[in-house]
Formats: C-alpha cells, sequence, structure tokens
C-alpha cells in the first residue's frame, strides 16, 4: 500500500514538473501558434543561472525569482530581434530559429558552466520530510505539485477571468481586428513569449534540486513536455493538465512495475493517442 | 549564350568527376576518409531535403531513419552467416523503407507544426529502443560490423582499405543523388512540388496527395537508410551516435546551410559542414556554437543557404556584366 502511494506522489511530483514546462509551451503556442523549440533549452538557462544565484547567495529563494527575471529579459529580446523577423516567412522558418537557438543556447551553457552535473541542494524546510500514512517522503516533491497547481490556477484565471486574457485569446484568433481596436499586438506577443521563457525558467528552477543541473536536462524534458503537448492537444491549457497527470504516473509506475520498457511507455501511449484522435485528447480538429 | 552556358556547365561537371575519381591519387588517409563522410553526409541531406525542400515536410526526426540503417546493416551481416557486403546494404535499405512506411502512415495523419514535433519524439522513441534492447544493438557500447570482402570474381575488394569504400560510395551514393535528381523532374516528383504550393487544387485534380506525401516519406526514409548503411559500412562500427538527436539536428543544419531551394544545396551543405566542423573542431571545443550562431544568422539573413548565395553572385555578376555591355552598346 504505502509503495503504491509512495509512487504515485512521485508521479505527481513529475506530473507537476511537466505541466510547469509544457504550460510555457504551450501558452505560447496557444497564443502566438509558435512551437517554442528553445523552450527546454530556456528551461535549462533558467536552472543552471539559479544554480549560480545559488552559490552566490546560498539560498533557494532568490535563485527563484531572479532567474525567471533574467529569462524574461532574454525573451524579450529573442521575440524582438529574432523571431519576429522571421514571423511572415511562415512557420518552418520560426521552427528552424527557435531550434537553432535551443541548439546556441544549449552549447553556450556547455561553454559557460561545463559538462559535470551540478547539485542544487535545497534548505529549510524544503529539504525535510514527512510522514504520511505510514510512509516517509520529501516535502520538496509535495512543494513542486503545489507549485504546480498554484501556477495552472493562476494561469487559467489570468486567461479566462482577466481582460488581458481576453485580449490575447482574441489576438490569436483575429490578430488584425484587435490591431483595429487599437491593441499593440507586436507588444502583446512579446509579452506572451517572455512570459513562456519566463515560467520555463520557473520550471528548470524548480527542477534543479530534485534532477541536479546538467547539459542533457533540456533534451529529457524536451521530449516528455512534447508528449505532453501532443497527447494533450497543442495549445490547450485543460489538456495539458491532464496529460502531464497521466504521463507523470505512467513515467511512475512504469519503472515500479515495468522497469525495462518504461521510457518506452510514453510513446506507446503517444502512438495510441495519434491512431485513435490525431489532434490529441482536447486539440481543436485541423482545417 | 545558353547553350555556351550549359556546355561551360557541362564541362564544369565533367572536370568536377574526374578530380573526384583521381582524389585517391591526390589525397591519402585522414583526408580521403573525410571526403567518403562529406559523400555519405551528402546522400543524407539531398533525402531529407525531398522532404523539406520539396514537399515543404520539416522533419526533426531524420537520423531514425539514418540509424536504423546503420544498424540494420550491422546485424544483417552479424546474424545471416556469408553474407555478401552490397546485399546486406540493399537489406538495410529495403528494411529501412519499411519501417519509413509505417512510420509514415503514423505521422503524415498530422501536419505542419504537430508533424515537426512527433518526428522528434518518434526519433527519441527510436533511440531509446536502441539503448534498451542492448541485446541486439549493443546499446551504449555499440556494434562492430564484420566487414565481409565483396568478391568480384577475379578480384576481391578489401574493405578496410580506404580508396575502396571512397570509390564504392562515390559510385553508389553518387548515381543514388543523380537518381534523386532525376525523381524530382519527373511527373511524380513534380506533383509533390506542386501538392506542397496548393493542396486543394491538387486534390481537385484527382491527385491522391496523402499518397503521393506517404511514398516521398518512403523513399527519403529508405535514402537515408542507404545512407546510414555506408556511414557504418565507413566506421566499421555503429554507435547509438547514428540514432541520436544530433545526427538529426547535423542533417537539418547541413541541409539548410547548403540551400533548401536547389537540388544541388544539400549537397553544398554536407560538404561545407563536414570540412568546417573538421576545421573549427581542430581550434575550439565549442564548435557546434559556432556551428549554430552561423545557422541563425543564415535562418535571418540568408534564407537560400549557400546555393542561394551562390546564385545572387552569379546574378550580380551577370546583371554587372550585361549591364556593362549595353552601357558599350549606347556608348
Amino acid at each position: 500500500m504505502s509503495e503504491t502511494l509512495v509512487f504515485f506522489l512521485h508521479g505527481l511530483a513529475y506530473a507537476g514538473l511537466l505541466f510547469l514546462v509544457s504550460s510555457g509551451l504551450t501558452l505560447v503556442f496557444g497564443m502566438m501558434n509558435v512551437l517554442n523549440f528553445a523552450h527546454a533549452a530556456f528551461y535549462m538557462l533558467g536552472a543552471y543561472v539559479a544554480f549560480s544565484v545559488m552559490q552566490h547567495s546560498g539560498s533557494f529563494w532568490p535563485a527563484i525569482v531572479v532567474s525567471p527575471m533574467i529569462l524574461f529579459t532574454l525573451g524579450v529580446f529573442v521575440e524582438k530581434f529574432l523571431l519576429r523577423r522571421v514571423h511572415a516567412r511562415g512557420h518552418v522558418y520560426e521552427l528552424l530559429l527557435t531550434f537553432g537557438l535551443a541548439y546556441v543556447i544549449q552549447e553556450s551553457v556547455k561553454f559557460l558552466w561545463g559538462t559535470a552535473p551540478q547539485a542544487m541542494t535545497v534548505n529549510g524546510f524544503l529539504a525535510d520530510t514527512i510522514t504520511l500514512f505510514g510512509a516517509t517522503y520529501p516535502i520538496y516533491r509535495l512543494f513542486i505539485f503545489g507549485v504546480s497547481v498554484a501556477v495552472g490556477s493562476l494561469m487559467a484565471l489570468v486567461l479566462y477571468k482577466t481582460r488581458i486574457g481576453i485580449i490575447v485569446r482574441a489576438a490569436v484568433d483575429d490578430s488584425e481586428m484587435v490591431e483595429a481596436l487599437g491593441i499593440n499586438v507586436p507588444f502583446l506577443f512579446m509579452a506572451v513569449y517572455a512570459t513562456g521563457a519566463a515560467l520555463s525558467a520557473f520550471a528548470g528552477v524548480i527542477a534543479g534540486p530534485l534532477l541536479s543541473v546538467f547539459p542533457g536536462m533540456a533534451e529529457s524534458i524536451l521530449i516528455d513536455a512534447f508528449v505532453v503537448v501532443v497527447v494533450g492537444g497543442m495549445g490547450s491549457l485543460g489538456g495539458a493538465v491532464l496529460a502531464s497527470f497521466l504521463i507523470g504516473e505512467l513515467q511512475s509506475f512504469g519503472v515500479l512495475w515495468f522497469p525495462k520498457f518504461s521510457m518506452v511507455l510514453i510513446y506507446l501511449m503517444m502512438a495510441l493517442v495519434l491512431i485513435l484522435k490525431p489532434e490529441g485528447l482536447f486539440g481543436e480538429k485541423q482545417s | 549564350m545558353t547553350t555556351r552556358g550549359a556546355v561551360i556547365k557541362r564541362v564544369f561537371i565533367f572536370i568536377a568527376l574526374l578530380s573526384l575519381l583521381a582524389m585517391p591519387r591526390l589525397i591519402s588517409g585522414y583526408q580521403l576518409r573525410l571526403l567518403t563522410e562529406a559523400t555519405i553526409f551528402s546522400l543524407y541531406a539531398v533525402s531529407f531535403n525531398m522532404l523539406l525542400g520539396y514537399a515543404g515536410l520539416l522533419s526533426f526526426g531524420h537520423a531514425m531513419f539514418f540509424g536504423t540503417g546503420a544498424f540494420a546493416t550491422a546485424i544483417a551481416l552479424e546474424y545471416i552467416a556469408g553474407l555478401p557486403l552490397l546485399l546486406a546494404v540493399a537489406i538495410a535499405t529495403l528494411f529501412t523503407a519499411l519501417v519509413g512506411l509505417l512510420v509514415g502512415m503514423l505521422l503524415l495523419r498530422v501536419k505542419g507544426t504537430p508533424f515537426a514535433l512527433l518526428t522528434l519524439a518518434f526519433n527519441a522513441l527510436f533511440f531509446s529502443i536502441g539503448i534498451k534492447w542492448s541485446s541486439v544493438t549493443g546499446g551504449d557500447d555499440g556494434l562492430i560490423v564484420n566487414l565481409p570482402d565483396i568478391d568480384l570474381g577475379v578480384y576481391n575488394l578489401n574493405m578496410f582499405h580506404e580508396p575502396t569504400v571512397y570509390y564504392l560510395s562515390l559510385i553508389i551514393l553518387g548515381s543514388t543523388i543523380g537518381c534523386c535528381w532525376f525523381f524530382t523532374r519527373t511527373a511524380m516528383g513534380q506533383s509533390v512540388l506542386l501538392i506542397r504550393e496548393n493542396e486543394e487544387r491538387m486534390r481537385f485534380l484527382g491527385y491522391s496527395t496523402h499518397i503521393s506525401r506517404l511514398i516521398l516519406f518512403v523513399l527519403s526514409g529508405a535514402l537515408a537508410g542507404l545512407a546510414g548503411s555506408f556511414y557504418a559500412i565507413m566506421n566499421a562500427f555503429v554507435s547509438l551516435d547514428a540514432i541520436s538527436l544530433e545526427m538529426t539536428t547535423k542533417v537539418l543544419l547541413m541541409t539548410f546551410m547548403g540551400g533548401i531551394g536547389h537540388f544541388i544545396g544539400p549537397v553544398f551543405g554536407a560538404v561545407f559542414y563536414t570540412y568546417f566542423q573538421n576545421f573549427l573542431s581542430e581550434m575550439t571545443d565549442s564548435w557546434p556554437l559556432i556551428m549554430g550562431l552561423l545557422f541563425i544568422a543564415m535562418v535571418l539573413m540568408a534564407p537560400g543557404g549557400i546555393a542561394g548565395l551562390a546564385m545572387s553572385a552569379r546574378e550580380w555578376f551577370r546583371k554587372r556584366f550585361t549591364s556593362g555591355n549595353s552601357l558599350k552598346e549606347e556608348l
């Protein structure tokens, strides 16, 4: 019983992390129709920046604030000076650009921080454990899940209940009309992209203490986040929630029950969704 | 004027072919290996461009075919005793085509961005199969390829002799690239181009756009498999690097930097990439950083790649030349 519970909680923690990563991806895709290949690279860069901030300040909390801010700024520059310039040439060029960017960030990180894995250790209550139904469990993993719920709720609130959210969603459907209504759409897209970058950095900071910080961290999360986006449906926040949960648990129990095939399981699930519902569980049909 | 241009072009191609054939006399060892590698990557990039340049399908998973071809060659030679080398290459290519058919039937259900994303996920799937199925693929250790001699009846070709591998790659891969060029000129090849431009209209004209795209996808996969097969032969070894995301990145960079708008672009790209990487990696360990920055610069400023730059340079010279002429006539 307690083993099942522990693995369920492991699954929840990973699902939380997956949601934090894929929510930014979904936001940018849903709002700008750009699949941001650089997202996982931002995530990794965010984790490395946090690592350096932690080394200097000795605490986790400044890192969790500073790193998303730095990545937000980077996101502004990337959108304004790179992405915007290829937008008119269509989605292939946007994909190529963000892919190239991911490659450059990946290599820059290796150049600046080296290739050895770095441990990020939290202290204070986050490093403690808690006893749940007779099982001892690290608080940090529960913290990840809590944070992801908070971020998800906040995003839903902003997108569906505020004026900003309405404008952003309207700009996706008909950016010309929104622009005609006197709204600065390019500025809006820049803000959305930068928010996506900040979100991925936030996810990177959260992931650091759990998975440690290393150059391969981008690639492994990128694939999982892409699977989440495919399974959930591209651009759907609700789909991202459900798919993160499914894949997080599948990953966790896969390790418990089929250790040899755990990596392949999530791809099987993806293939299944692709056969039955190519647009994803919550996705809209392609025209 | 055009006929003179055509003659110059033919002479140029003839000289280029002749010098390629003479290469083993001129350079040796390491340099020859590099040239063999460039030949292999040329076919790999050409096959990739059949998707990207001709069908407008951006794949981030081409290494799954390259790697499948490489591993299939090694595995066929290991498990089938007395298998002739070229038959192993053929088996690997056909097997990759089959894999391409299965993957294509799944992936081509979606288009555009979801397609790009799924190809990447499938590449990751193939890579993890490669790691997990270590009893067959050798896992992290890779596989040594047992290269048999090619028996020509009167003469045995030893595949550990560098010029032999070079000539074999040049002849087989070179003629395959020629066939690809021919294919793009056929009605079938042209129809793919038209589907990219206006799919709806092609459907109205009675073309099954889905089947055309699938055929192209399978063909492109099979050719990448053939390139991968030769990669295994050249190294006499296959590792997971052949099926990795880096191998996908490599073909993407090569093809785009060479130029996706022209048939010959990817060949330029493959040659440029191979030699430039070789040059850079002698100077710095972070050569991928420089390569990546160059790639981004080209996406932003030279979307036609090297072939595009060469074309505009030619246009520029021609304009200058002819405008000079007309100026003379006016005077």
